[in-house]
């Protein structure tokens, strides 16, 4: 490659792994707030009706409790996320059991608990709707005019034409289920009001998001509200909307009650009220050519949002884009769709909404491969998009041929040419091994003009003896507070011991943007460089290049001279992209993540448990800016998948509800449930991105649930259309097959 | 309630309520925040901690059990600017990403490697079992431990002093004399004789999580954590005794166990993981009356009978007359469970318990079987089975045992049997999945028998002079 650096591509340590190795951190629950209150939430059991009334019982006000209803909110009674239709407090409208209804806050938990038991609500039930089918027959309307939350449509060449050219159609329909991210440390958020304003310490993905939720709902200025990030035990997206929501909770009791108030959820609320991944449906219908080219796709996915819209536009608008997964398909027509659905909102989750298209691509194209009589590798290799190939959408493919280096990349790591052939023929024992493999990409960053429109800032500083990164780029575990040192070290030439991550903290860092969309390394790493190489530039004041300690001796003459050191630095794209958002078209992303997983499980036929074995990930991330932290990132994220593909069955209940209300029935794999890997990264760097990186944090739970779920087919000799493939499912699917049927 | 702790080497004492937890006790009464509360219900392992040389979930211990114990945190190893080298090895392997989990992930290493010190992958995935982690994809700690390991750190292992007094947990504040704390079996039936219809706290394992859940009250409580006497695993008079306070962990390092009722051990093993195994007890098991057990699947058909004793006197009742119904025993409100006892299965007789749960640890099961069987001369002799999770409570199976019983061991028998188990469960959800599972194992474990049996009979062929072979080679 040519290019030297001194930093960037070296696999170092995580800068945070020994304070976090010695239980020294301090997460929000291990932060000592004096005279803190407790606050909780008093939630609707009922998923859809009107709130008639609210009143305390005698027994609240002996405990000094503080209570705030929708009546209370000085500002906006909503949570302002995408749209503002979500309200902070039902009034009266309810949309999903465990909406919140009222806010308590109390001086201990005791008194907290006393207290809520002492609210009664008076509600009127409605029917609900629990499944995207009654939302598009509209059995009831419950939101907007017609419950369509959003919808996008595309279309590229001539569908007919490309069906009719077609030796064969294959037609697929698909399902995927919810999940949960199952953070380890739960939601928690604390507020206290602070002068005439307000401020908020929490575990969180997105400063900025809950300082613009809570100065919308108290009614405030931007500049009255600070959200600083405390240490955050993962987030996986989970943290992206939902601290807003926890936010606005803990911001309306602290500026009722006048006092400092924490939420800490237990395990149960939180995975009783947190946003899950979207369930989807789809139908996939291919048109191939005999040799296995396809030639026309006509896709309709459908996304269950929940009752409001948090984030569902966005997560759509991915899924939608990532329909065609990693394929190159002449003539196309996409429609994606987001119905609303009386279950609480579905959020974000590490690939956001681009898993649900994969799964239900690749399993097509596995359909596509099985109707054909081709192996599943071959028919991808036939048809990936290559550099100078047009997206659904319209870009032209700039790349190197990425889709096709990993797939072949993983199909090496895993021998899978052999061990499908020779699993092809193990006969009938009770322990059965399949294969299984998948590819998938990531587009990098906002969606469209996003990142254009977004003003990504970082700013340096030199303090007299260190440099300093104040962004709002957060550390919850996927590293950014080793990336950003190491990004700022490489740009400064300075040492990395000089350079120091500044906890997001929004009344002195910039916004750098939201720590989501797979954009930190990519996109505020690009923004902290330019930041380092502007201040670089005001050190060395037109000299010879300075390093080391020659840089920081004239930082502190810099600083002497000019009283004080600092740049800011932004994300500027010379790439010229463009996006047309009006017709959803143009060059939807300025760089693409790819990946293929392969991956052998053991099938149990007594017990129909599906067991990982071994997995192979090839991934093409751009320049890896530190290789080992990029590899933990793929191993972490593709088990996620693989969860997703089989163990983490999740469903809403009769009554709305999520079936999981304790980790004992929420089931993410265990060291037991995990294969041994192999992983390889591939180097395609990305113009736009921060030294060549693109953004990798999402793509490992892109395409792991279809290689996974193909390989409990190929140990079954089944077909599956749905993740995730539990033991009961994959029973249920060969009993179909051995009794008639499919 | 005062209470004592021995804290990373230093005594510790605290005024609690008797049932706070240990990780609140630890965190709140002596700011050892290292310890996380992840899930509060011993589902995580994040607030894993060395309790006496055991790894065990802090969230899952009252204080009043807690005191008097040696304990060893995350903060009891190395800080971040003096790690030591299990921590170290975390860092440099990449075994850190969010650090939640990071704490009892270490100390549930550690754990392993105080009893292990070269522990295989297998071992390793065994032992780190009940700690999820969100983050990694577990290999990378993994590869901690082994680094670890290789560098010495086992070596570096010294014995822990307790520096409690051994006093009692003191009563200082309302309620505490709600407490029962025996030292002893007979103050034990003693006090359960004042104060009939007291709960019983042994591993707490579902009292803690019904308590978080508002599901557990309780008069008068007697902690039988202190019982030594009946805490131990012997063989006496051609049966295994399991004291009323052993544990799973108890059973899994019993070579006794391991060697006599290798389907119990298997049993034991299976569920939960490595630290609710060394909270829970036997006794607890089947005490609970719980449909999802797993330990009553395999005793049922092991023979076993409880020991109940009272100051009155003891008795024994077969264990499927011991659980009387869901979450009903026949134990009298003065009776404790002083023992479990196991005939020694016959030499050369089979047994098996199987369980599927929804993953591969610490998890319910959603049908659990466990099956003994004596083959004589290709004819069964006798056979019995039970079946747990697939009613309110755990069950024999007579109907399938009758089809089985004197017949011969053959393709006919085993398919005949596979469709009598299929026939005899009843399970309430999932019931045909179930009843296939049960049948496919229940096959499985006959054609298992069936082959051990064949290959018996051949090495009986051989004639006598060549199976002498080791015995001639002596000779020279």
């Amino acid at each position: 490659m040519g290019e030297e650096f001194r930093i960037i591509g070296k696999s170092l340590p995580r800068f945070d792994g020994p304070v976090k190795v010695a239980g020294e951190s301090r997460f929000l629950a291990d932060i000592d707030i004096p005279d803190c209150w407790v606050g909780g939430v008093v939630r609707s059991d009922t998923p859809r009706g009107l709130l008639k009334g609210i009143r305390t019982l005698p027994a609240f006000e002996e405990t000094g409790a503080v209570l705030v209803t929708a009546a209370d909110i000085p500002g906006e009674n909503c949570v302002a996320i995408v749209r503002r239709d979500y309200p902070a407090l039902a009034a009266p409208d309810i949309n999903y059991a465990t909406q919140a209804l009222a806010l308590v806050a109390a001086p201990d938990r005791e008194r907290l608990a006393r207290a809520a038991a002492a609210v009664e609500v008076d509600i009127e039930p409605l029917p609900p709707i629990f499944t995207v089918e009654e939302s598009e027959a509209r059995k009831e309307l419950i939101w907007g005019e017609d419950n369509l939350i959003d919808h996008y449509r595309t279309e590229r060449g001539e569908l007919e034409k490309g069906f009719a050219e077609a030796d064969m159609v294959v037609e697929g329909e698909w399902e995927t289920g919810l999940q949960e991210q199952l953070y380890l440390e739960t939601q928690g958020m604390a507020a206290w009001r602070s002068g005439d304003g307000i401020e908020l310490l929490g575990s969180m993905q997105c400063p900025f998001y809950v300082v613009n939720a809570v100065s919308v709902a108290l009614g405030l200025p931007h500049e009255k509200v600070t959200v600083r990030q405390s240490v955050t035990g993962g987030a996986f997206g989970g943290k992206e909307d939902y601290p807003s929501i926890l936010g606005v909770y803990a911001a309306l009791l602290a500026w009722k009650s006048g006092r400092k108030v924490k939420m800490i959820y237990e395990r149960s609320e939180d995975l009783l009220v947190s946003p899950k991944r979207h369930p989807s449906k789809s139908r996939y219908r291919m048109g191939l050519t005999k040799e296995g080219k396809i030639t026309a796709l006509d896709v309709d996915i459908r996304l269950d949002a929940g009752a409001y819209t948090t984030l569902s536009r966005v997560v759509l608008q991915r899924t939608h884009l990532h329909a065609a997964g990693c394929y190159y398909v002449p003539n196309i027509r996409i429609e994606s769709r987001a119905w609303a659905t009386n279950t609480p909102p579905n959020g974000a989750f590490r690939g956001f909404g681009a898993p649900q298209a994969i799964f239900a691509m690749e399993r097509t194209m596995d359909l596509a491969a099985e109707r054909l009589g081709i192996d599943p590798l071959d028919i991808r290799l036939l048809n990936t998009i290559k550099h100078g190939d047009r997206f659904p959408y319209g870009q032209i493919m700039r790349e190197g041929n990425n889709a096709e280096a990993v797939l072949l990349k993983a199909a090496e790591l895993s021998d899978y040419r052999r061990r499908r052939e020779l699993l092809s023929h193990q006969g009938g024992g009770r322990l059965r091994r399949g294969i299984g493999i998948s590819l998938g990409l990531h587009g990098g960053g906002f969606t469209g003009s996003g990142e254009e429109k977004m003003g990504t800032t970082a700013k340096v500083t030199f303090d007299g003896e260190k440099f300093r990164i104040y962004t709002s780029s957060t550390e919850m575990g996927q590293g950014a507070s080793t990336v950003l040192p190491m990004v700022a070290a490489e740009a400064l030439g300075a040492e990395l011991e000089d350079v120091l991550y500044i906890e997001p903290d929004s009344s002195r860092t910039p916004n750098t943007g939201p720590t989501v969309a797979s954009r930190t390394t990519m996109y505020a790493g690009k923004a902290v460089q330019d930041a380092c190489e502007n201040l670089k530039k005001m050190i060395e004041n037109g000299g010879a290049p300075l390093a080391g300690k020659a840089l920081t001796e004239a930082a502190k003459k810099y600083l002497r001279d000019n009283g004080r050191a600092e740049a800011l630095g932004y994300n500027i794209f010379t790439d010229g992209q463009s996006w047309d958002e009006e017709n959803f078209t143009g060059d939807a992303y300025h760089g693409y993540a790819w990946i293929a997983n392969a991956v052998e499980i053991e099938l149990d036929m007594d017990s129909y448990e599906a067991t990982p074995r071994f997995a192979a990930i090839a991934a093409e991330v751009g320049r890896a800016i530190n290789p080992m932290q990029a590899k933990a990132q793929l191993t972490g994220g593709v088990l996620q998948a693989f969860g997703w593909a089989h163990i983490e069955d999740l469903k809403v209940d009769a009554n709305g509800r999520y079936t999981a209300a304790h980790m004992n029935a929420y089931m993410a794999p265990t060291t037991l449930d995990t294969p041994e890997w192999k992983v390889e990264l591939l180097e395609d760097p990305c113009p736009a991105g921060c030294y060549g990186a693109k953004g990798l944090g999402e793509l490992p739970c892109d395409a792991g649930a279809a290689a996974f779920v193909a390989a409990i087919d190929h140990a079954a000799q089944i077909f599956s259309h749905c993740a995730p493939m539990t033991g009961e499912k994959i029973f249920e699917a060969i009993e179909k097959r051995d009794n008639g049927g499919e | 309630m005062r209470i004592e702790l021995t804290v990373n080497g230093r005594l510790r004492h605290a005024e609690v309520p008797p049932m706070k937890l240990l990780i609140a006790v630890l965190r709140e009464e002596l700011g050892l925040c290292g310890t996380k509360e992840g899930c509060g219900e011993g589902e995580c392992g994040a607030c894993s901690v060395i309790m006496n040389g055991r790894l065990t979930n802090a969230c899952l211990v009252p204080a009043v059990q807690a005191s008097g114990s040696e304990i060893l945190t995350i903060e009891g190893l190395g800080s971040s600017r003096d790690m030591d080298a299990l921590q170290r090895a975390f860092v440099l392997e990449g075994g850190v990403q969010c650090g939640f989990c990071t704490p009892g992930m270490i100390l549930a290493a550690r754990a392993l490697l105080e009893e292990n010190p070269d522990p295989s992958a297998e071992e390793i995935k065994e032992a780190l079992s009940g700690n999820i982690c969100r983050c990694t994809g577990y290999e990378r700690i993994y590869n901690a431990v082994r680094r670890a390991v290789a560098e010495g750190y086992c070596d570096t292992f010294r014995k822990r002093e307790n520096l409690c007094s051994g006093q009692l947990p003191q009563p200082t504040g309302e309620g505490d004399e709600r407490f029962l704390l025996p030292e002893s079996l007979p103050e034990a039936l003693s006090m359960l004789a004042e104060n009939p219809g007291a709960v019983i706290l042994a591993g707490t394992t579902d009292i803690v999580p019904d308590m978080k859940n508002g599901k557990f009250h309780a008069e008068k409580l007697l902690d039988i954590s202190r019982l030594k006497e009946i805490k131990g695993i012997y063989k006496a008079g051609g049966e295994i005794h399991i004291g009323g306070c052993a544990t799973n962990g108890d059973i899994i390092r019993s070579s006794l166990i391991r060697k006599y009722l290798p389907a119990l051990w298997e049993a034991s093993r299976r569920s939960g993981a490595p630290a609710v195994q060394n909270r829970a007890t036997v006794a607890g098991n089947i005490a609970t009356a719980s449909g999802a057990a797993d330990l009553p699947t395999i005793l049922l058909p092991l023979g076993a009978r409880v020991l109940l004793e009272s100051v009155s006197g003891s008795r024994e009742l077969p264990l499927e007359r011991f659980i009387a119904g869901y979450r009903r025993t026949e134990r009298r409100e003065e009776e404790l469970i002083a023992e479990i006892i196991i005939p020694t299965p016959p030499a050369g007789s089979y047994q098996k318990f199987f369980k599927r749960g929804s993953r591969r640890a610490l998890t319910l099961s959603r049908i659990s079987l466990g099956f003994c069987l004596e083959v004589e001369e290709n004819v069964i002799k006798s056979f019995r089975a039970g079946a747990g999770s697939m009613s309110p409570v755990p069950i024999r199976l007579p109907k399938t045992e009758a089809a089985i019983e004197g017949k011969r061991l053959d393709e006919t028998l085993i398919e005949s049997a596979a469709l009598a188990v299929s026939e005899e469960l009843t399970p309430r959800k999932s019931a045909a999945w179930r009843k296939k599972m049960a049948s496919n194992m229940l096959r499985t474990f006959l054609r298992e028998v069936a082959e051990a049996e064949a290959r018996k009979a051949k090495i009986e062929e051989i004639p006598d002079n060549e199976r002498e072979g080791p015995k001639r080679l002596k000779g020279l």
